[in-house]
């Protein structure tokens, strides 16, 4: 089966608004790519682009070597669980997966035999009488899932398919979604805001943010290098610290921390702390003064929240310039520690800093300058 | 959203017919659609009565009476306008259908406001028993209840007056009905913190409810004025004095004394339409929703 | 004023009732007692100025044998059988047609609503001399593609049809205003995953639209119903009830009865006989209208 292709594609819409900018990206056949940016970021819209719900406005979309911008929803092989799931109220849940078959002429014992086979992998076999307002929403999600899969389509889009589930469901439903992919090998679109989704699901990540692609690799990729200062603060719980510097020959000082990096340009620049990254300091390492304010003990680790001196920044979405975030003199600063550390608010004490976990970022672009090592 | 927009949106819990339907891909705002050969002449069969009621109304008698009908006039006879209010008491019948309407439309949101309001937030022995009973007469056709009525009328020394117009229509259930159901969709919290500043359940109503209640009241004042307007058999049953007649009523008896005098009652016509017409382009999104309202309380 | 009489009049039961008590006592005066004096009518002989006589169920014996009566029956079922279809078909169709967002959609919309608005005088003036035998608008356009002249009221054939024409003329525009707004109750997603799922325009509109139009269907279609088997503002106007006979309705023949003829009691008793009728409907509705819940949550 072939693969997908998105080539420089954008989308306007009517009054101005562009919601994709110049989107380029090349699905492998069978890859499970998720879209996974903030509200608006323009993933939801790429997706339907794809479904043929929105006209695209430049550039081309193609399955395997067909463009298939011109072509009707219909025509395009390519199945949708929509984030409401979209279940045809009036039918019962065999009409429901019935239907797109029986539009498209197969005889009835053939869709019996597909029909029976999705509803008994998906465990919905005993609801096949039932109409929709008479499931709970879990079942609703796992028939709209089955009225795509009923049709064995070229690819499969869905479109924030957990966002109406609880917690504990959503969970479960992520790990019957992993598993699915793996047994059937279909090409799947999945997009979402929860990066906790994108991480646990993908085979690669597309992070976007005001309709443009910020990177694109696999997740534990994008979370080890990421390409901005978006992507840095975007991926990641707790989310990365972003703290302002300035780099002199070869060192950044923020605050009291000086921290020599190799190859490091002069300038203003903001370094990317992971919480998981900053521990209590022992002699001779980089450090910086930390006052505790709040800990969170999570059972597998400890979440302490503090201040150091220094400013942050916030994470900009799309073109918009770097920005600081405090005035004040402290920056809060959020680490992960081991579930055996327990400070107590209050404390101060010393973070270490190992020079190869730190991110370097340009202090204007948010671009990556200095990536962190292994 | 506040508290009044989430109000509004309440009494407007139709989807607006005034808007336009969602996204269609495909017809991003085209100049020309398909669509418009169907529409054009949907409008144009809808309109062209009306258009020809105008025209005829600004033609000679001599125009009218030929055939192959004149589509143009070569003058626009206005004064045959002038004529028509010369001929018959018509400028009274539309004083007369005016003042009904307006006293009927009055009738029904004070009386209805109140009654709603009872029915809504007020427990009292019967209620919902006499509820029941109004919504009941909902369903009851007029020729049921027309010779009974008749007599009730002739009793109170009624008949042959604007009263027995006015007073058997003073509360309609339909008022009560919407009113009831709009004001039982207000958070109560906002009547309860006002009686608890003080105010007595009338003023509750008066400075609470019903400052909050204008499209429900625009509905029911619009859909009222529009059934007291066109109103024709209970007229026709209770008034014989052409000094006493509305408008409906009028019509019939110009019609009946100028039969082939077509552009006087083409130019009659015109007139007892205006008002209407007006009402209902100013007023379109209350008739709409009246409308589809009635449709969903079936 | 003692204190427990104040406290009597602030009671809910004292201020609920004077609240409700004008509407309520309005619509039992003209409303309810008008009912219950109906049905007593129906069982007697008056003439709306004498003393009424009782007598029995004669009023009602003497209904199947009266031709008029038939004859009235039937027209009224001829035009309901005619109107309904066309009015609630042709809203229909309207409505589709004004669901769009096309340049200059709100014209059209107003174009359909208006005839709603015009009193049925009005319209019977303005379609009185559009289907005018001689001078009429309707005749030359008819002509003009071979057909015609018509007589349409004056035509004893023609009149009940020609009243039917000018009554759906004036009521397409309600049914497609319940129409539209069923229509765009529709989720647009459900249309979406329709074309995801392979249906063309016709298997979306067949299979998933016009049944989720259910509801709205079956209102217009009984409340259609109710309003034609009561017309008589037109017929009374154009043709009271002729040529002849053509056009004689159930509520024209009633309202002959009772206040030409002074034939009161007989004329309550046909009164009943159409509210029944309209009462099995509404029952219908309702019956109908509960095996249709499927009303997405």
């Amino acid at each position: 089966m072939p693969g997908l292709t998105f080539d420089r594609v954008s989308k306007e819409f009517p009054g101005g608004t562009v919601a994709v900018r110049d989107f380029s990206l090349a699905i492998a056949d069978g890859e499970f790519m998720i879209f996974v940016g903030p509200s608006g970021c323009g993933k939801t819209t790429a997706l339907r682009m794809v479904a043929g719900l929105e006209k695209i406005t430049s550039g081309t979309i193609s399955i395997g070597d067909r463009v298939i911008n011109d072509d009707s929803p219909r025509d395009r092989d390519i199945a949708m669980v929509f984030q409401n799931y979209a279940l045809y109220p009036h039918m019962t849940v065999y009409k429901n997966l019935a239907f797109g078959l029986k539009e498209r002429k197969m005889p009835k014992d053939e869709i019996a035999i597909r029909v029976n086979g999705v509803s008994s992998m998906l465990g919905i076999d005993d609801l096949l009488t039932r109409r929709p307002a008479q499931l709970s929403g879990g079942q609703r999600q796992r028939v709209a899932m089955g009225r795509a899969l009923v049709r064995e389509p070229a690819a499969f889009l869905l479109d924030e398919p957990l966002s109406n589930l609880d917690a504990k469901l959503r969970a479960q439903v992520r790990g019957d979604l992993k598993r699915l992919h793996q047994r059937l090998g279909i090409t799947t679109i999945y997009v979402t805001h929860d990066q906790v989704e994108a991480m646990t699901l993908g085979d690669r990540v597309a992070v976007m943010s005001n309709g443009v692609l910020q990177q694109l690799g696999a997740p534990q990729d994008v979370y080890d290098r990421p390409a901005n200062l978006f992507v840095a603060g975007f991926i990641g719980s707790p989310p990365m610290n972003l703290l302002r510097a300035e780099a002199r020959g070869g060192v950044a000082s923020a605050g009291d921390l000086s921290l020599p990096i190799a190859d490091l340009p002069d300038g203003d620049v903001v370094l990317g702390l992971r919480p998981e990254h900053l521990r209590p300091a022992t002699d001779g390492q980089p450090s910086m003064e930390f006052q505790v304010e709040v800990v969170e003990p999570l059972g597998d680790g400890v979440i302490v929240h503090g201040t150091v001196s220094g400013t942050l920044v916030t994470a900009p979405s799309g073109d918009d310039e770097v920005l600081p975030r405090l005035a004040g003199e402290r920056a809060e600063i959020t680490t992960k520690f081991e579930p055996t550390l327990r400070p107590s608010p209050g404390e101060r004490m010393r973070l270490a800093i190992a020079p190869h976990h730190v991110h370097v970022f340009d202090g204007r672009t948010g671009d990556v300058i200095v990536a962190a090592g292994a | 959203m506040s508290m009044s927009a989430e109000i509004r949106d309440s009494a407007g819990a139709l989807p607006a017919l005034e808007k336009e339907s969602g996204r269609d891909p495909r017809s991003d705002r085209f100049v020309f659609s398909w669509w418009h050969l169907v529409l054009f002449p949907l409008a144009f069969l809808m309109l062209i009565p009306m258009i020809w009621m105008i025209i005829t109304s600004l033609q000679t008698l001599n125009e009218t009476r030929h055939f192959p009908p004149i589509l143009v006039p070569s003058s626009i006879q206005w004064q045959n306008y002038t004529e028509v209010l010369q001929r018959a008491p018509f400028a009274r019948w539309f004083l007369n259908t005016l003042v009904v309407t307006v006293v009927v439309v009055a009738g029904n949101l004070l009386f209805c406001s109140l009654a709603g309001y009872a029915f809504a937030r007020i427990k009292f022995f019967g209620r919902d028993v006499v509820f029941i009973l109004v919504l009941a007469t909902l369903m009851i056709p007029f020729q049921v209840i027309m010779i009974p009525t008749f007599i009730i009328v002739r009793k109170l020394g009624l008949i042959d007056t604007l009263g027995a117009l006015i007073v058997p229509n003073l509360a309609g259930a339909f008022g009560i009905f919407l009113l009831r159901q709009f004001f039982r969709s207000l958070p109560i919290e906002l009547e309860e913190a006002a009686r608890i500043d003080g105010a007595s359940r009338l003023g509750v109503l008066f400075k609470i409810v019903l400052p909050l209640s204008g499209p429900v009241l625009a509905t029911v004042a619009v859909i009222t004025f529009l059934w007291t307007w066109n109103d024709f058999l209970w007229p026709l049953i209770t008034i014989y004095n052409p000094d006493n007649m509305t408008l409906q009523l009028g019509l019939t008896t110009f019609q009946g004394a100028h039969q082939t005098n077509t552009h006087l009652l083409m130019a009659a016509n015109v007139m007892s339409v205006i008002p209407v017409l007006l009402l209902f382009f100013v007023a379109q999104r209350f008739f709409i929703r009246g409308i589809a309202t009635s449709g969903l309380k079936g | 004023m003692s204190v427990s009489v104040r406290r009597i009049m602030r009671s809910d039961h004292v201020v609920g009732w004077a609240f409700a008590f004008p509407a309520v006592a309005l619509i039992v005066v003209f409303g309810i007692v008008p009912i219950v004096w109906s049905a007593l009518m129906s069982f007697q002989k008056t003439n709306l100025l004498s003393t009424p006589e009782w007598i029995g169920l004669d009023n009602y014996r003497a209904l199947p044998k009266d031709p008029l009566f038939k004859t009235s029956m039937v027209h009224a079922f001829i035009y309901a059988a005619l109107f309904v279809p066309l009015s609630v078909g042709g809203g229909l169709f309207a409505a589709v047609a004004l669901n769009r967002h096309i340049r200059g959609i709100r014209f059209y919309r107003l174009a359909v609503f208006v005839p709603v608005v015009v009193s049925t005088i009005a319209t019977s003036i303005m379609f009185l001399w559009l289907f005018d035998p001689n001078f009429g608008l309707a005749n030359w356009l008819l002509g003009l593609v071979g057909l015609g002249p018509f007589g349409f009221f004056t035509s004893s054939d023609g009149a009940l049809y020609s009243i039917i024409a000018m009554t759906v003329w004036g009521w397409i525009g309600f049914d497609a205003i319940i129409y539209l707004a069923a229509l765009q109750g529709v989720p647009n997603e459900l249309l979406e995953a329709a074309q995801l799922d392979g249906a063309r325009s016709w298997g979306i509109f067949r299979n998933i639209t016009l049944p989720l139009l259910g509801p709205a269907t079956l209102f217009l279609v009984v409340f259609s119903t109710i309003n034609a088997i009561q017309v008589f503002d037109e017929i009374y106007f154009l043709t009271k009830g002729g040529p002849g006979t053509a056009t004689y309705v159930p509520v024209l023949y009633l309202f002959k009865l009772a206040f030409e003829q002074g034939i009161a009691g007989y004329a309550a008793a046909i009164a009943y006989v159409l509210l029944v009728a309209i009462l099995i409907l509404t029952v219908i509705q309702l019956w109908v209208g509960k095996r249709m819940v499927y009303y997405a949550s």
